[in-house]
């Protein structure tokens, strides 16, 4: 059928006719405006609260609710202690920068910056497999990895998530709910201690906001009773 | 004064003769009018006994008149039409529907600058768009577009609309030549050669339609169609309309075979060098071909002005005279009675609408009910009306259908052009003509 001549610009005329009687696509666009597709987000953006501090927690919350996964993000826990990351491990250093920590109004503990460094998964896999990838069980795992390894690591954490199946995010709050687990080694959790040896200048700077910040709250705040 | 005579000093020489011709022309028209209406008798006399010319000034003057909004029509159509079929909505801000953005591109074009090239022969230059568009007009004149109603009947009428269709050959190679760009003499050759290549099989595939009608003359044509639309060429001569369709096409330089103006392909073609009215007399030329070119496909194979189906003649003697001064009566309580038998309905029912909302409804209903009784009243009574009616209907048909291509087709190359020309439509136009010179010769022999 194909074969006979002419064939195609029928079909051809019979598509643009079809077409001709249509509805048509064009919105008149300074005096319709189309409503926004529900999953649109608009640009990405981090919000400053009125004293010029990140809003944002950390809390992974909209990398989670993400549903195309773009969103990638690091920083430093509520407590401003651990470095965090949601990601991809090779995008991780970048965003802890100490100018974008400073920027972000937290205080930068400078020992505790450690390059991402794999680690031997071997032990995770093997307490992972003696608690049968059981995410209901993720205190225990916790607990296992951080007796193997002394602390908890990024690397295995993210495992766990891979192969549990849990969230990355839920692992860490547990993980960070509990104050016996902690993400770095021992040695490096003296922080403050380390930034007063290694920065005085800063640490006496940051004593005296501190003791400024105390009693009366924020600056431009009505003191507290 | 001055302001006058710098205001004359800044026009070019052809501002110049347009600012002296058209007053002329005018105050001329006005004294004549004038003149007939003092002297009255003898200059009628003189008119009526030269009533030929007169009928050939006034002919030549309409037709030319009526290319410009028939040209406004055609390009406000394809636009809209090609948007249509874009699922676009197309131009829509300038008049009803945008109706209007044709001729707001037509005063563009008056505006913009008429430019000639250093270099390009001056005259030729000028002269070309005025040959182009006069071969489209000129061949307007032998087509019948209604009982009575036509610039000539010719005996030769369709050759010598092959004759001055041929004379935009003529022109197109003016244009290129006389740019002074070799790129305008590159399109203009191009152009001329798949015209003159079309222009073969457009001919050949006529001759058939002329040995069975047995006159060359387009009204003669007009009239052995009339009764049932069986009695159309098309059916006698299928393969003749296929192929005159198709080189028609490539004759008015329409989509698939478009490549004189290809605008993605050659700059232009031959008008390169071209702008302003310059190139809006190229333009208007292309867009009154189409109408030229479905006008004569109408003419030759679809009955022309003729109703498909003879209408039962009503007879429709209303003798006006016989009402007296009840006529003045009719004409002028008419309307007002009609208004207000339409408004009565919409105030009657509905409490809603006040009395002089039902009365400009009313109004607006009196008027198309007139208009509708008028516009019967000419098509039953006057047989041009209907004439006319069917072959602006035909022949509009027709300007969609080009249209449509233009939005479905894609352009062929110059090789497949040349060769669809030369290896195809030529012999099957040579076979068409063969076939029915054969078949002729068969029946009235066995006739006589």
């Amino acid at each position: 059928v194909s074969f006979v001549p002419g064939l195609g610009i029928v079909k051809g005329m019979a598509l643009t006719l079809r077409r001709f009687f249509e509805p048509k696509v064009t919105v008149m666009y300074p005096e319709v405006r189309r409503d926004v597709p529900h999953k649109f987000r608009g640009r990405l953006q981090l919000l400053y609260d009125e004293w010029g501090t990140l809003k944002c927690e950390t809390c992974f919350q909209c990398a989670q609710a993400c549903p195309i996964e773009c969103i990638d993000m690091g920083g430093i826990d509520t407590r401003g202690r651990y470095h965090v990351h949601w990601g991809a491990p090779e995008t991780y250093g970048e965003r802890r920068e100490e100018s974008a920590l400073r920027r972000s109004g937290r205080t930068v503990p400078d020992p505790a910056y450690r390059p991402f460094q794999p680690v031997d998964l071997g032990e995770v896999d093997r307490i992972l497999e003696e608690f049968d990838h059981d995410p209901g069980r993720m205190l225990e795992i916790l607990e296992a990895t951080q007796a193997a390894y002394g602390y908890l690591p990024v690397a295995a954490l993210k495992r766990i998530s891979h192969v549990t199946g849990a969230w990355y995010a839920m692992i860490y709050g547990t993980a960070s709910y509990y104050a016996h687990l902690r993400f770095e080694p021992p040695a490096a959790t003296d922080q403050a201690a380390e930034v007063a040896r290694m920065r005085p200048a800063e640490a006496t700077y940051l004593t005296a906001l501190g003791s400024a910040l105390d009693g009366s709250g924020r600056p431009g705040e009505p003191a507290r009773a | 004064m001055t302001v006058i005579a710098r205001g004359w000093d800044r026009l070019t020489l052809p501002g110049k003769l347009v600012f002296t011709l058209v007053p002329l022309l005018l105050a001329l028209t006005v004294a004549l009018v004038a003149v007939i209406v003092v002297f009255g008798q003898p200059i009628i006399d003189i008119l009526v006994a030269n009533l030929p010319i007169v009928r050939f000034v006034v002919a030549v003057t309409v037709i030319l008149v009526m290319t410009v909004p028939t040209a406004f029509l055609i390009i406000y159509m394809e636009m809209k039409i090609i948007a249509l079929m874009n699922l676009r909505i197309g131009p829509d801000r300038v008049g009803p529907f945008g109706s209007l953005l044709s001729t707001v591109h037509g005063l563009k074009v008056l505006m913009k600058e008429d430019f000639t090239p250093t270099g390009a022969d001056s005259l030729v230059f000028t002269w070309a768009p005025v040959v182009v568009y006069l071969a489209s007009v000129m061949s307007l004149l032998v087509i019948p577009f209604a009982p009575g109603l036509f610039g000539f009947d010719l005996n030769l009428g369709l050759l010598y609309f092959f004759a001055v269709g041929g004379l935009s050959v003529v022109g197109l190679l003016m244009a290129g030549w006389s740019s002074y760009n070799k790129y305008s003499l590159l399109g203009g050759l191009r152009a001329a050669a798949q015209v003159v290549s079309y222009e073969i099989p457009l001919t050949l595939s006529v001759v058939g339609l002329m040995l069975l009608a047995g006159t060359m003359s387009l009204n003669q044509i007009v009239l052995q169609q009339s009764g049932w639309f069986t009695d159309w060429y098309i059916f006698q001569q299928p393969l003749g309309a296929l192929i005159f369709f198709i080189a028609a096409t490539a004759e008015a330089n329409r989509t698939p075979f478009d490549l004189t103006e290809a605008d993605s392909e050659i700059v232009a073609g031959f008008a390169t060098e071209y702008s302003g009215m310059r190139f809006g007399f190229f333009f208007f030329a292309e867009y009154v071909n189409v109408f030229i070119v479905s006008a004569l496909f109408v003419t030759l194979f679809l009955g022309g002005w003729n109703a498909p189906f003879p209408l039962p003649a009503v007879p429709l003697d209303i003798d006006l005279a016989s009402f007296n001064v009840g006529l003045l009566f009719i004409a002028g309580l008419s309307p007002v009675i009609l208004t207000l038998l339409f408004a009565a309905p919409f105030y009657l029912i509905s409490s809603r609408v006040k009395w002089w909302q039902a009365l400009i409804i009313g109004f607006v209903l009196a008027n198309l009910f007139i208009v509708a009784l008028l516009g019967a009243w000419a098509y039953i009574g006057l047989d041009w009306v209907a004439g006319i009616l069917w072959f602006m209907g035909k022949t509009y048909f027709f300007v969609f259908t080009f249209v449509w291509m233009r939005g479905t087709l894609p352009r062929v190359r110059i090789d497949q052009l040349m060769d669809f020309a030369w290896k195809w439509l030529l012999p099957v136009s040579l076979l068409n003509l063969f076939v029915t010179a054969a078949a002729i010769v068969v029946i009235r022999s066995g006739q006589s």
